[in-house]
Parts: C-alpha cells; sequence; structure tokens
C-alpha cells in the first residue's frame, strides 16, 4: 500500500500516522508520545531509564575527571565551552526542525560552507552587513528546503540530499573552486573572548534560551510540537503545518548561518571542505540530549546538555591520550545508548 | 501496461533513467573526440562495483521502509579489515570482513526490529562507532596492501569488459532478484516496509525478516568496502558520506521509495548503473565536478517531487477533478 492510498481513508490506528511518515522516522510509540507530549505531569515521573543512565554517564565523567589531571580546571571549562559552541548553535536549530517533524537535514556542511563564503567575500561593506547577509542568506536556502518538506511532505533525507548537492555545486561554480580570501578582515571582533570565552560561547547560551522560549511560549513553538506528533492529526486539526515547518527550519539557517559566520572569522578563509562533518555533529548532539528523530519531543536546553556531554567527554578522553578514533568511537556508543533509552522509556511508557 | 505506469511514477523512474544515462554515454565521444572503447565500458562496470554493493544493501532496508545509515561506516570498517588482516591471504581479509559486517548488521536488525526504534538514529549512531573504530585501528592514516598478487588479480579484466568485482556484484544483484522474484521474500519484505501492522497481523514475521534484511545490508556493505580497498590497494579510514550519498541516489534512480514498500533488485541494479555510467561520462568528457553535483541535484529532486505524498495529493486532486467534470458519475 503506498502512501497516497493511505490518506484517502482514516488512519487504521493511531499509531500508524498516514501519509508521509516512512517507518524509520516515524517511531512504533506514537501513541506513547500522545501521553507524554510537551511535558508529562509532574506526578507521574517514575524511575526513567534515561534519566538514570544520563546521570550514570555524567557521574562516570566526574569520576573520571576527577582521577584526570587538569579536567577539573577554569581552563579546560573554557576549553570545553569553546567547542561546543559552534556545533551546538547548529544544534540547537536542528532541535527545532527535529521537534516539528522533520527529521534531519544532510545539506548543513555544505550550507554553513556557502554562508562562511558568503560572509567572506562581504567583509568590504561592514561586519553589520555582512552578518546580516550571510544570515538571509543561510535562512532563504534552508526555508526553501522547509518549504518543500512542509507543504509537499517531501521526504527530508533525500531531499536535503539533493539540496546539499546543489548548494555545494552551485558555490564550486560561482568561486571556481578555490579557497575564498576577505579584502578586509572586519570579522576580527567576532574572535574575542570577552570574559575569556569565547563570543560563540554567549551565542550558543543566547541561542538556547531564546530557542527554549520560543518553543515553550509562543503558538508557533507549541505547534511545532503538535505537528512533529502527528503531522496527519495537525493537518486534520487545521494546523498550519507548511507554514510552522518553514518557520522551524527558517530558525535552522539562522543557527546554520551563525555557526558558517564564526567558523568563516575563526579560518579567515573559506573553502569547500570547511563544513566539515557538521551535519553529523550536529545530529549526535541533538540525539544524545534525548530528543526523537520522530519528532513531537524534545528541548533546546537538553540539546545543550548533549552537547555539552559530547565535548567533555571528547576532551576527557582527549586529555587521557586517547586518539581521535576512540573519541569517535565513544560517541558514537553514546548516542546508540542515549537513542535506545530514549525508545525504551517511550516503549514504557505505553505498556 | 502504460496505464500502471502512470499511475505509479516512481517505476517509470529506473526504465527512464537508464536509457537517457545510456544516451549521455553514448554520445560522449563528441564532447571528448575520441571512440568509445572496451575500456570504457570495463570502467563503468568497475564504478558499479564501487557503489552495487552498497546500493543493494541500502535498497533492501529502504524497500523495507528503512534507512540504513551505517552501511557507510561498515564499507570503511570492511575495508580496513579486509587490509589488515588479508595482507598474507586475500580471501581471508574478505571472509573476516564480510563475517564483521554480518554481526554489525545483525546487531543493528535486533535492536530495530526487536526494541521497534527507528532505524536512523540506531544507523547513525552506528557510523559514527565505526568510523571511530576504523580510525582507531589504522591510527586515523591509510592503509596500504601491499599483497600485489591480489590487487592485479582482483582487477584483471575478465571477457574485455568485467573485473572480480564487477562480477561479485552482478552476481549478488542477480541472487537478489531471483530471490525476490521467485520466493514470498520479495512480497513480504515490500509489505512490511508499505504497512508493518498489516503484514504482521497478516503472518508476516517481521522481526525476522527485518534482521535478515539489516544482516544482509552489512555483509554486502562491508565485502563493497573489501572489493574497493583490494582494487585500490589501500583502505582510507574516512571515505566519508559521498559513497552513501551516491548509493542512495542509485536506490532512488532505482525506483525504492524512502517511505517505503516499493522497489525491487532489478530496479537497484538500473539505478547504481545509471550512476556507474554517469560518473563515466564524468571521468571521459572531463567536466567540472560541479555540473555532476548539480546533475544528483536536479535528478534527485525530480525523484523527490515525485515521491513527495503532498505533491502527489495536490495532483490526485487536480487529476480527480478532471475526471469528474468529463464523467460526471465516476468518482476516483
Amino acid at each position: 500500500m503506498t502512501a497516497a492510498d493511505n490518506d484517502h481513508r482514516p488512519a487504521p490506528a493511531p499509531d500508524i500516522p498516514a501519509g508521509a511518515v516512512p517507518a524509520y522516522q516515524a517511531s512504533a510509540d506514537t501513541s506513547a508520545q500522545a501521553a507524554s507530549a510537551g511535558g508529562r505531569a509532574p506526578g507521574r515521573r517514575r524511575t526513567d531509564p534515561l534519566d538514570i543512565g544520563i546521570v550514570v554517564v555524567v557521574l562516570a565523567v566526574i569520576v573520571t575527571g576527577a582521577l584526570t589531571t587538569r579536567f577539573f580546571s577554569l581552563a579546560n571549562a573554557r576549553a570545553i565551552l569553546a567547542s561546543t559552541a559552534w556545533v551546538g548553535i547548529t544544534a540547537i536549530g536542528a532541535t527545532v526542525v527535529m521537534i516539528a517533524g522533520s527529521a534531519v537535514s544532510l545539506a548543513v556542511s555544505q550550507t554553513a560552507t556557502v554562508v562562511a563564503m558568503i560572509f567572506l567575500a562581504t567583509q568590504q561593506f561592514g561586519l553589520a552587513a555582512a552578518i546580516v547577509l550571510a544570515l538571509l542568506s543561510g535562512v532563504a536556502m534552508t526555508a526553501l528546503q522547509g518549504a518543500v518538506i512542509g507543504f509537499w511532505a517531501a521526504n527530508p533525507i533525500a531531499w536535503t540530499i539533493a539540496a546539499g548537492f546543489a548548494i555545494g555545486g552551485v558555490a564550486t561554480w560561482i568561486s571556481g573552486g578555490t579557497t575564498v580570501y576577505p579584502q578586509v578582515a572586519a570579522f576580527s571582533g567576532l574572535n574575542d573572548t570577552p570574559l575569556g570565552l569565547p563570543l560563540a560561547v554567549y551565542v550558543l547560551l543566547a541561542g538556547t534560551a531564546a530557542a527554549e522560549w520560543f518553543l515553550r511560549r509562543t503558538t508557533a513553538g507549541r505547534h511545532m510540537y503538535l505537528i512533529g506528533e502527528n503531522p496527519a492529526a495537525a493537518r486534520a486539526a487545521g494546523l498550519p503545518v507548511g507554514r510552522v515547518t518553514v518557520i522551524a527550519w527558517a530558525i535552522f539557517g539562522a543557527c546554520i548561518a551563525l555557526t558558517g559566520v564564526f567558523l568563516a572569522a575563526f579560518n579567515t578563509s573559506a573553502n569547500a571542505g570547511l563544513g566539515g562533518t557538521l551535519s553529523l555533529d550536529a545530529i549526535a548532539a541533538v540525539l544524545v540530549g534525548g530528543t526523537a528523530i520522530g519528532g513531537g519531543k524534545g528541548s533546546a536546553l537538553r540539546t545543550l546538555g548533549g552537547a555539552l556531554l559530547i565535548s567533555a567527554i571528547s576532551d576527557l578522553l582527549l586529555l587521557r591520550g586517547f586518539s581521535t578514533g576512540i573519541q569517535l568511537l565513544v560517541k558514537g556508543i553514546l548516542v546508540l545508548f542515549v537513542v535506545i533509552a530514549v525508545h525504551v522509556r517511550a516503549a514504557r511508557g505505553r505498556g | 501496461m502504460i496505464r500502471r505506469l502512470t499511475a505509479r511514477p516512481e517505476a517509470l523512474v529506473p526504465v527512464v533513467a537508464l536509457p537517457v544515462v545510456l544516451i549521455v554515454f553514448l554520445c560522449t565521444p563528441l564532447v571528448s573526440g575520441r571512440a568509445l572503447t572496451t575500456f570504457d565500458v570495463f570502467n563503468t562496470f568497475q564504478g558499479l562495483a564501487q557503489l552495487g554493493l552498497l546500493t543493494l544493501g541500502l535498497g533492501l532496508t529502504m524497500i523495507a521502509g528503512e534507512f540504513d545509515l551505517s552501511v557507510a561506516g561498515t564499507y570503511a570498517l570492511g575495508g580496513m579489515l579486509a587490509v589488515q588482516t588479508g595482507q598474507s591471504s586475500a580471501v581471508l581479509g574478505v571472509v573476516l570482513a564480510a563475517g564483521a559486517g554480518a554481526a554489525i548488521g545483525a546487531v543493528q536488525g535486533g535492536l530495530i526490529a526487536r526494541l521497534r526504534i527507528p532505524s536512523l538514529p540506531v544507523t547513525l549512531a552506528t557510523y559514527i562507532a565505526l568510523l571511530g573504530l576504523t580510525s582507531a585501528m589504522s591510527g586515523g592514516l591509510s592503509v596500504t596492501y601491499d599483497n600485489s598478487g591480489a590487487t592485479l588479480w582482483i582487477d584483471h579484466p575478465i571477457a574485455d569488459i568485467f573485473s572480480v568485482p564487477s562480477l561479485v556484484t552482478l552476481a549478488a544483484f542477480a541472487v537478489a532478484a531471483v530471490i525476490f522474484g521467485g520466493t514470498r521474500l520479495g512480497r513480504e519484505v515490500r509489505a512490511i516496509g508499505g504497512d508493518r501492522r498489516a503484514s504482521r497481523v497478516a503472518g508476516v514475521r517481521v522481526a525476522r525478516r527485518l534482521v535478515g534484511l539489516f544482516t544482509v545490508s552489512g555483509t554486502l556493505a562491508a565485502l563493497g568496502g573489501a572489493l574497493f580497498s583490494y582494487s585500490y590497494a589501500s583502505a582510507n579510514p574516512n571515505p566519508g558520506l559521498q559513497p552513501l550519498i551516491l548509493a542512495a541516489v542509485g536506490c532512488l534512480v532505482g525506483g525504492v521509495s524512502l517511505v517505503g514498500g516499493r522497489g525491487r533488485p532489478a530496479g537497484l541494479l538500473a539505478g547504481a548503473l545509471s550512476v556507474a555510467l554517469l560518473g563515466q561520462v564524468d571521468a571521459i568528457t572531463a567536466i567540472p565536478d560541479y555540473y555532476t553535483e548539480l546533475l544528483y541535484a536536479a535528478l534527485l529532486g525530480v525523484i523527490v517531487a515525485i515521491d513527495a505524498p503532498g505533491l502527489r495529493r495536490g495532483l490526485d486532486r487536480l487529476r480527480a477533478r478532471a475526471l469528474t467534470t468529463r464523467v460526471p458519475a465516476r468518482h476516483d
């Protein structure tokens, strides 16, 4: 049976989201999510496998950290925060999109790269103009992807792979495949470290607070949880699914653009590889924060926690002399562990 | 027949894409000014061997409505494992790589099927972990494969246009096509992808089939990685997402839907062959990379648009309206 067939009849059961949501993205526990959407009743909090697991991991980090010289030092805390900032800012945007039910984007690295190039190429117009242009281009590129996903229910993975090819291709075409250098360095102020912390850390904290407020306190934010929960029901209830999805992606675009700006300012030049593994790093941070890939659950604050946890563990492994390979391995296992815990919790809520 | 195809535009994609790409391939002498040789065909099949097994594994999970992102990691691990363990005996390296791939796939399939966890986050986590493992195995560096006898043997032309990896790839597709067409398995896998609850109610052993599919996709990815690194006489700890993305393009061009429930191995072969032909067209005409990127973007864009339920709903509505105005009594 195809998705189109599905749409003409009432959904046979609440745990089959009619239409666009494929199985790898729709968890089998949609009905459980309905019970716990937004925030569950405070009285119902029993032992939660996810919370226990996170506490165990954090305790393990603290104990190992205490046994590691220099882990608990102000300089190292700064290093952890600084290394969280770039991925963290993008991850905040990725959280909003995942909550709104659009799963993930695989075009993040390319978008950040192009934004960085635009930012550096427009330095001669002044810092403010360059930032505005960078933000506008990031929002435009990403919101356009969101429009196709929101209005036509296009598959986010395939569509963002296509968008990644298009963005990367156009960027290479225009830049001629060379590294972009700025004419003047108006961006040097962005590398300042007030109170010993990079500016990006403050942007990350402010962005987290703003996203958290937006998701909890605004109509569009609440709509995102409902749409992520069950897009078919949201559409049937008359929610503006397309428009809200575009808003979520526009926020994502602004976050990617901010990361691109900081990447550009830090590297002082931009080539095609600048974005690196940003796409996957951001998804990993969101997942470790406990946001469900199927949408409808999660928070920006938890993503910040996830990003910090990943950075702290990588930092700890680095201090203890493990290679980047081992750091990646541990990160992957951590993501897997949290994903399993999130779904065991959802399954228990259903039973 | 024609009505059936127009009602299901995604089935048309491989039927149209492969001939179009083939025509473009046959037209390349107009640009390069050099006639096509059997060596170009050989290279096309080499390209197919690089992508084909990955495409088949990814495609089979996609037909069942899952998405095995970890194949990119298994591919890297398979290549590294084969090179490191196969220095004296190439066969041992391939067997170990395929075994590791099967084990990784089985564990993931078990998690996804038994705990009913969505496959995307699970396979993403596995992908990251496998990249780390591969990098840790090699200290983050490329490892060369010194068994030059094996490297020469694996790439020697067979019947002018084939090599061992491309024949293995074609054989894998043939086996998959026979099993899918000749047994209940094909229909069961499509049923799992189309409507999992209904297939479970109808008596399909969903969990067992999913574990099997992920085991197959892990094995194929590791095998593909092993053959590729033997052929290049080195293993790269991080081949990046490019192989996965090209394999996904191959699947989508091959008529597999990301929603699940659609597609067959023959279509996957057509998709993988289209991508391989396009790669060869690039190589012959030496056009800039960004043309290829834009071409892939356009190709995927068309497929995504065809696949998008919202767009389809709109078109259905238009078609229904057109029908009701012409034949008032009939409803779609």
